[in-house]
């Protein structure tokens, strides 16, 4: 049937919403964070540069900048390291392999913000369980201010977000591991290949297509952390755990419009530098495929 | 890991890396039945007395009943027009083809990677004539929810042979009947997943409503959970029983449709 035939109009309302909504407040916050948009101020004037003059100049956007990157880096690598291996555990033939699955796969459908207040309690200086196991056990020495000690605030959250979205990586990999046919990895074993040969040459290279979107998909989000570090810590104690998106609510909080809609565009930017290049590495792969 | 590991130690170690993820669900289902003294201990331990009263004064609260309404309005609503534009524009652009359907697919995988411009929007919002209502959040929802799913109907409508609407046209049936009678029915498991994957994200997220929802009488019910900590968090017992009240709905959905929920959820990317 002649392709032209369709009409054309069945795409126009999910191109209305999405150039009106998502496209437009983009493309007006260039404009916007060349202005002085402040809530207190009747006046919107332009500015030009000084929103990112003063950003750049600002030691609190570094610090978001590095925080977000540490934190995607981390995330990323442990979030695939635990994956895989739950992954390749959960792949052998274990009885209760259906409810493990789903009992990992869990904390991934439940909001960002109450996982925070969760954790929140966990953490306690005092009262909470992490505490109190490393003190059941001896460890005095890991009893530790996990959330307000500026050592530790940004590896705590970075463990609870991995706690998180583990079971998302590992349903991924599952999935991936299902199309490894199970006579190639017999036949590595026959052949006297131990485990980790066996995983390193036959099972991984396999494994790669779920390894790129795994990654590609934990880049992005992490870099959007939000909810996790507002409850946790509010980018805190001082700035050492401060992220792009907690930067964007304090700024926004009090009234600055304009400067939070110049800090929204740097992480825009980011997130595309980063996410392209790999999404256009997939659809190529999509090509060969 | 080491050549060969017997399956039993394997299964203890995977449970106990499952209690790790239990754990913490136990804290707060324990604690929430606990009162006010014991409850701000975060022990294990359960209750000395199993009290319903947290519960009893979460649920005679207005503003949570509300909240949930707004939550359950809001995610039905989301839902239909989704998924209705959704599959609309995948349709054609798969269908249709050409230059410009190619460029607005593009458009929508760009919208995959890209974060929103949150502040910008309240300012659309608020030329629109339409800042904090209803509409203006479906509206936000909808749009950031599109190219997932135009993305995953569009990679599913390849599945549906065309020879189907050759038959349907030549039989004298139009575009409309076409699409709601013979394609829609076709990929309606993929609009299951499409409507889970929608109804958990807008349940559970924080960042819109707290951007573009000021009147509080249109605040989510994660929105409630945020503003009650900051009210309650003298009484954990209190705030540990609103959590699991909220969680409660997609906990049960997790477990019944479990399949189209992980499906769901991890679509695009085993799909690559």
């Amino acid at each position: 049937m002649e392709r032209k035939k369709y009409p054309l109009f069945f795409s126009f309302p999910a191109i209305i919403v999405f150039l009106l909504f998502f496209i437009t407040p983009t493309v007006i916050g260039i404009y916007y964070s060349f202005t002085d948009w402040n809530i207190n101020a009747d006046e919107i004037k332009f500015i030009g540069l000084d929103n990112y003059r003063e950003l750049f100049n600002e030691p609190r956007l570094k610090k978001a900048f590095t925080n977000t990157l540490i934190f995607a880096a981390a995330v990323t690598v442990l979030q695939n390291v635990t994956g895989i291996a739950l992954a390749l555990i959960l792949n052998e033939k274990l009885k209760l392999r259906n409810l493990l699955r789903m009992i990992f796969f869990m904390p991934y459908v439940i909001a960002p913000l109450v996982i925070g207040y969760i954790f929140r309690a966990i953490y306690h200086p005092e009262h909470g369980i992490v505490n109190r196991i490393f003190d059941s056990v001896g460890l005095d020495s890991m009893m530790q201010d996990w959330l307000n000690d500026p050592r530790f605030a940004l590896f705590t959250i970075i463990v609870t977000d991995i706690w998180r979205v583990a079971g998302f990586s590992m349903v991924v990999y599952l999935a991936g591991l299902q199309f490894i046919p199970k006579d190639l990895t017999e036949c590595a074993s026959i052949d006297g290949a131990s485990y980790w040969t066996r995983f390193k040459h036959v099972v991984f290279p396999l494994l790669a297509p779920a390894f790129t979107v795994n990654v590609l998909l934990a880049m992005i989000g992490s870099m959007k952390v939000f909810e996790i570090v507002m409850v946790l810590t509010e980018g805190g104690p001082g700035y050492t755990t401060e992220v792009f998106y907690t930067y964007i609510r304090n700024t926004f909080s009090s009234g600055e419009m304009g400067y939070a809609t110049a800090i929204n565009m740097l992480l825009f930017v980011l997130v595309t530098l980063v996410g392209v290049p790999v999404l256009m590495a997939m659809k190529k792969r999509e090509v060969e495929m | 890991m080491k050549a060969k590991l017997s399956p039993v130690i394997l299964e203890i170690v995977a449970v106990a890396l499952a209690l790790v993820i239990l754990i913490p669900f136990f804290m707060i289902f324990v604690n929430s039945f606990k009162g006010i003294r014991e409850s701000a201990l975060f022990g294990l331990s359960l209750p000395t007395t199993w009290e319903l009263d947290n519960y009893r004064e979460v649920l005679s609260q207005d503003n949570i009943l509300r909240g949930f309404k707004n939550s359950f309005l809001m995610s039905a609503l989301v839902v239909l027009c989704v998924n209705l534009f959704a599959s609309m524009a995948a349709f054609v652009i798969q269908r249709r083809g050409g230059k410009f359907l190619q460029g607005i697919y593009m458009a929508f995988i760009m919208g995959l990677i890209v974060p929103v411009s949150i502040v910008p929007t309240i300012r659309l919002m608020d030329m629109l004539h339409m800042k904090g209502s209803y509409l203006s959040i479906i509206m936000y929802y909808t749009a950031v929810l599109l190219p997932f799913s135009v993305f995953l109907l569009v990679g599913f409508m390849k599945s549906v042979p065309r020879e189907l609407d050759e038959a349907a046209v030549l039989e004298g049936c139009g575009y409309f009947r076409l699409y709601f009678r013979i394609i829609l029915p076709l990929v309606s498991t993929v609009l299951v997943t499409v409507s889970i994957v929608v109804i958990v994200s807008v349940w559970n997220d924080f960042f819109g409503p707290f951007y573009l929802v000021t009147d509080s009488t249109k605040w989510t019910i994660v929105l409630q959970v945020f503003n009650f900590v900051t009210l309650y968090s003298t009484n954990w017992g209190v705030v540990f029983a609103f959590m699991l009240v909220v969680i409660a709905p997609v906990l049960l959905i997790y477990l019944f449709l479990q399949r189209y929920i992980i499906d769901g959820l991890t679509a695009g990317s085993v799909k690559g």
